[in-house]
């Protein structure tokens, strides 16, 4: 097992490499020049070459990427153009915000899924069996901001059950109970079109499961219903630490968009506001702690997979 | 929580069983035959689809008698595998089975369910042939083993039952128990995972082993280690073995008794001698000859024309494999042959063939069905 | 052939009763309704698109301030007026163009390129495989919506960018399927005799492996049309496609966003119209997989 996690961990440094060079590719190709906006309209050459030779930006690419990287690793992300702040705290601050966001989100997909799963897999002969199966369908393909929408224009407009954005009361306080009662619709938002997917790939994983062999040759051992069921979902899990992995992506994404309805202080809403705002280092560090997170979310993952199924480890 | 009804195992003399007829206590060595004997009578399995339904298995009896081992012979499709599971309850309420199946005196097919489970792998225990994934793949062989102890509670500890899956798993010939009893499954050969699999099946000394083509999976020397295995334990613990095959081979290697199986019938049965050095039945002829020994001439391969009519596909007023058939008249479309005595514990279901087929499988005059 | 064989050792308690061995005929006779329904209403949605200027009650740009925000089934405006004053009913036609464009292209492009891609990993050797299944590698490390954002948004917000876009996210997906589907093939008989026949590496790809992947890519990618509907319709909505005032429903979800205190329900509409069109495309590929019989373990 401890070799499988270094192999694991071993592998996600060439990707982290290849994250890295195509987050700064595509912050070069944005267009827009990043001096005149700072310079200001009215600045004169000799002031913008100035400022692109502190930007470092007269500089070849590669040594551009290796300063960027080595000035990363150090911990500096730079400082926001529009906000005049350093940037890590305030990255750092929002991407604490969207896991709280996907992470509730995950819960709802999570456990909604597998309940949702689990009646649709035993009860899959009968017509509420198919019911559960065509509801999970129908969320598959519920785009987030969508549900975000619908949610917010139920239940926050005209029946007040719900605030409609932010993260904690207008004043920044109350507690835990605020921060819940603000997560409820945005984590259901995210956390709906996975919990379809989750919900079927658990179920037919399930009916699978129950239909092979091993599940009669348990029965001839003589365990009883239960014993035999609780080994059925034992050998569903892996499927569900495979749906896992390819869910995340979702799940953040899906968050991004969701925290820009909402305003929810996160990751995306600093994104939104960065693009228009032309706000390069922002841009460039929120992409890069995004995917290294999501990397770093990956491997965990996969040693969850391997610590449920012993197969994996090779 | 759970009810366990035991069966007396053959060296357990403290438990007396509500199922022992006489209540006297068995003795160590050899159970009273009729504690382990399984017989079933008239056993019908009918599989129900939306529209339609199959039946599989349309009417068989036979006894395993304790000590003893019974061979169910038959190619696939012949229902013997269903047979087989439907004896032990396996399939869903989808499944219609009916006949009577008893075990030592009690009847199995009227029990509640949660008596069949005290009695699945207690009692009567399954070896599931090693295809895929007969072994949970997730967990341990000892963990598995062990918890077929303790469900059944053979063993008061979990000491104890580690300690007696070590036992067993040597018991069944592998050679480094200690270490098979951390592995899982995919780090086991083939060999390995079927001896595991008889390993979970004998743990708790059932009276009657079923072992539904134990072999098909294996190397033919592992195959000869295997049924060596079966007969060593059948001396050992006193139990019955129903081993379903389609090898004839097999039933040469290890067989008291044979029956023979066709589209859900059977057709011959009797001693192994009786049945597969004088087969009264031109189709179990025919299996046997299709099998090449070492003096079958070169290029001679004798198949039987044709092939089994699916389950579903056979009718009830003639015998099944007279489309085949070279010894087929008329009668043999329009009724369905009984079972009959042929010779002292020999039983065929061919009026035609009258009790002997002929050496040479041809009727005469002969008809040219051989190869050229 | 509706002969029923039960194979050995495969006896398993089925859910409808029969053994697992059982075997329907392989191509249906008739084509299922999960097929038929959301195959018309996609067609009749591209051509209503297609002839736009015939279908929609008025152009995508007409309007004036003083009809604004008029409700559903306001006389002349059968799904009310935008902010501007727009009929949304007319904008939501004249919006398909750009909005299933945005869906549909990406998918055949990256589908196209896709394909290519596994094949030549599967059966191109070991160092080729390893190359593509890497370089793919990163590109799924990103989720796929801040990619398609940050591609979105350093080529320039429009339809062609968003296209782009989209294309380079779902190569990774459709690569990685094709590239399973077609290990899976290398393993099987057929395969091998091709190869002792001496046949080329591309006539095998073109008449042996393409043939018995394709049935599965469809299914994988008309239910990847769905989602990138979805997709090209939240870059929309960030600003990021086609340049307003154009139609096109992720801009107009932006554009009644900014009302949803005044007219909430409006919003909803070009929202459901993502939803409704998506979901259509997730059950036609369903049906399809009914239909063609095949075995897609890719369920999203």
């Amino acid at each position: 097992m401890e070799r499988f996690i270094g192999r694991r961990l071993l592998i996600c440094i060439p990707t982290l490499i290849g994250v890295t060079i195509v987050v700064f590719i595509t912050i070069k190709i944005i267009p827009g020049n990043p001096v005149a906006s700072l310079a200001g309209i009215n600045s004169t050459a000799a002031v913008r070459a100035a400022i692109t030779h502190r930007l470092g930006l007269d500089q070849p690419w590669p040594v551009q990427y290796f300063d960027w990287i080595r000035s990363t690793l150090q911990g500096n992300l730079g400082t926001s153009i529009s906000r005049q702040v350093a940037v890590r705290p305030l990255v750092f601050s929002a991407l604490s915000n969207t896991f709280i966001l996907a992470g509730a989100g995950a819960v709802v997909a999570f456990v909604g899924g597998t309940l949702l799963g689990l009646w649709g897999a035993l009860r899959h002969r009968h017509r509420d069996g198919s019911v559960a199966d065509s509801v999970a369908a129908l969320t598959v393909a519920a785009p987030q901001y969508s549900v975000a929408l619908v949610l917010l224009v139920v239940l926050t407009v005209n029946i007040t059950a719900f605030p409609s954005g932010g993260m904690y009361n207008s004043s920044g306080g109350g507690g835990l109970p605020a921060l819940l009662d603000h997560l409820i619709l945005p984590a259901i938002a995210v956390g709906l079109a996975p919990l379809g997917v989750i919900a079927r790939i658990f179920r037919s994983s399930l009916i699978d499961v129950m239909n092979q062999e091993f599940v009669t040759s348990l029965r001839a051992r003589g365990l009883s219903r239960g014993a035999v069921l609780r080994h059925a979902i034992h050998n569903t899990l892996p499927s569900l630490f495979t749906v896992a992995g390819l869910q995340i992506g979702f799940l953040l994404g899906g968050a991004l968009f969701v925290e820009i309805l909402f305003t929810w202080p996160g990751i995306g809403q600093l994104i939104f506001q960065s693009i228009s705002a032309r706000d390069y280092p922002v841009i460039e560090a929120c992409s890069l702690v995004l995917a290294v997170a999501f990397v770093l979310l990956n491997v965990i993952i996969d040693v969850g997979h391997a610590l449920v199924d012993p197969r994996v480890r090779q | 929580m759970t009810t366990t009804t035991h069966l007396p195992a053959p060296t357990d003399v403290r438990h007396s069983s509500r199922l022992d007829p006489g209540g006297s206590p068995s003795t160590p060595d050899t159970p009273g035959p009729a504690e382990g004997t399984l017989v079933v009578e008239d056993l019908h399995v009918t599989f129900r689809a939306k529209h339609r339904s199959v039946e599989a298995v349309r009417g068989i009896s036979f006894t395993v008698t304790a000590g003893k081992t019974l061979v169910l012979l038959g190619e696939s499709g012949s229902g013997k595998s269903v047979s087989a599971r439907s004896i032990l309850r396996l399939y869903s309420s989808a499944v219609e089975v009916t006949g009577r199946a008893t075990l030592g005196g009690v009847e199995l097919f009227g029990l509640p369910e949660r008596e069949m489970q005290s009695l699945r792998g207690q009692a009567i225990a399954l070896v599931p042939q090693d295809a895929s994934g007969t072994l949970d793949p997730l967990r341990r062989i000892g963990s598995q083993i062990t918890e077929v102890l303790r469900r059944h509670a053979v063993v008061s500890s979990r000491k104890e039952a580690r300690q007696r899956a070590e036992e067993l798993l040597a018991q069944v010939g592998i050679a480094d128990p200690r270490r098979a009893v951390r592995s899982y499954p995919h780090e086991l050969s083939g060999g390995m995972r079927q001896r595991a699999l008889i390993a979970i099946a004998i743990a708790c000394s059932p009276r009657v082993l079923i072992a539904d083509e134990p072999t098909t999976a294996l190397d033919v020397t592992i195959q000869a280690q295997i049924l060596e295995l079966f007969a060593s334990l059948q001396d050992s613990l006193g139990m019955g073995l129903l081993l379903v095959t389609h090898d004839v081979g097999v039933a040469r290697q290890i067989a008291h008794r044979v029956a023979v199986m066709y589209a859900g019938l059977l057709v011959e049965e009797g001693t192994g001698a009786a049945v597969l050095d004088h087969p009264a039945h031109p189709y179990t002829a025919g299996l046997l000859r299709a099998v090449p020994t070492h003096d079958t001439p070169r290029g001679f391969l004798h198949a039987i024309p044709g092939k089994p009519p699916a389950a579903g596909e056979t009718v009830a007023d003639a015998c099944a494999f007279a489309p085949r058939c070279a010894f087929a008249v008329d009668s043999c479309r329009t009724e369905q042959p009984e079972l009959v005595l042929v010779g002292s514990e020999h039983r065929a279901a061919c009026p035609v063939v009258d009790g002997e087929v002929p050496p040479d499988g041809t009727p005469a005059p002969a008809t040219g069905l051989e190869a050229p | 052939m509706s002969a029923i064989e039960i194979p050995i050792g495969l006896m398993s308690p089925a859910d409808d009763g029969l053994p697992a061995g059982e075997v329907i005929s392989r191509t249906r006779r008739h084509i299922p309704l999960t097929v038929i329904i959301p195959g018309s209403f996609l067609g009749l949605l591209i051509l209503a698109a297609i002839f736009a200027p015939l279908v929609a009650p008025d152009g995508p740009l007409a309007g004036s301030i003083a009809d604004r925000l008029q409700g559903v089934g306001s006389p002349g405006h059968l799904l009310g007026t935008d902010g501007q004053g727009r009929d949304i009913l007319s904008r939501l036609i004249w919006g398909a163009r750009p909005s299933l464009l945005e869906g549909i292209v990406p998918v055949a492009i990256a589908g196209t390129i896709g394909t290519v891609l596994g094949m030549v990993a599967s059966l191109g050797g070991r160092r080729m495989h390893t190359l593509i299944m890497r370089t793919l590698d990163v590109f799924y490390s990103f989720p796929a919506v801040l990619l398609a954002i940050a591609l979105a948004a350093a080529l320039g917000a429009g339809v062609v960018s968003d296209i782009v876009a989209l294309s380079i996210v779902l190569i990774a997906p459709i690569a990685r399927v094709a590239e399973t589907e077609v290990s899976r093939l290398r393993s099987s008989d057929f395969m091998e005799a091709a190869k002792a026949s001496g046949a080329s590496w591309p006539t095998i790809a073109g008449r042996q492996v393409l043939p018995n992947i394709a049935p599965t890519l469809l299914v994988y990618c008309t239910a990847l049309i769905g989602l990138a509907i979805v997709f090209a319709g939240g870059l929309s909505f960030l600003g990021l496609g086609i340049a307003p005032p154009q139609a096109e429903w992720g801009s107009m979800l932006n554009d009644l966003n900014q009302d949803l205190y005044n007219a909430p329900v409006l919003t909803l509409i070009p929202a459901l119209m993502i939803f409704v069109t998506s979901i259509a495309f997730n059950i036609l590929g369903d049906g399809l997989r009914d239909l063609l019989d095949t075995h897609s373990e890719t369920g999203q």
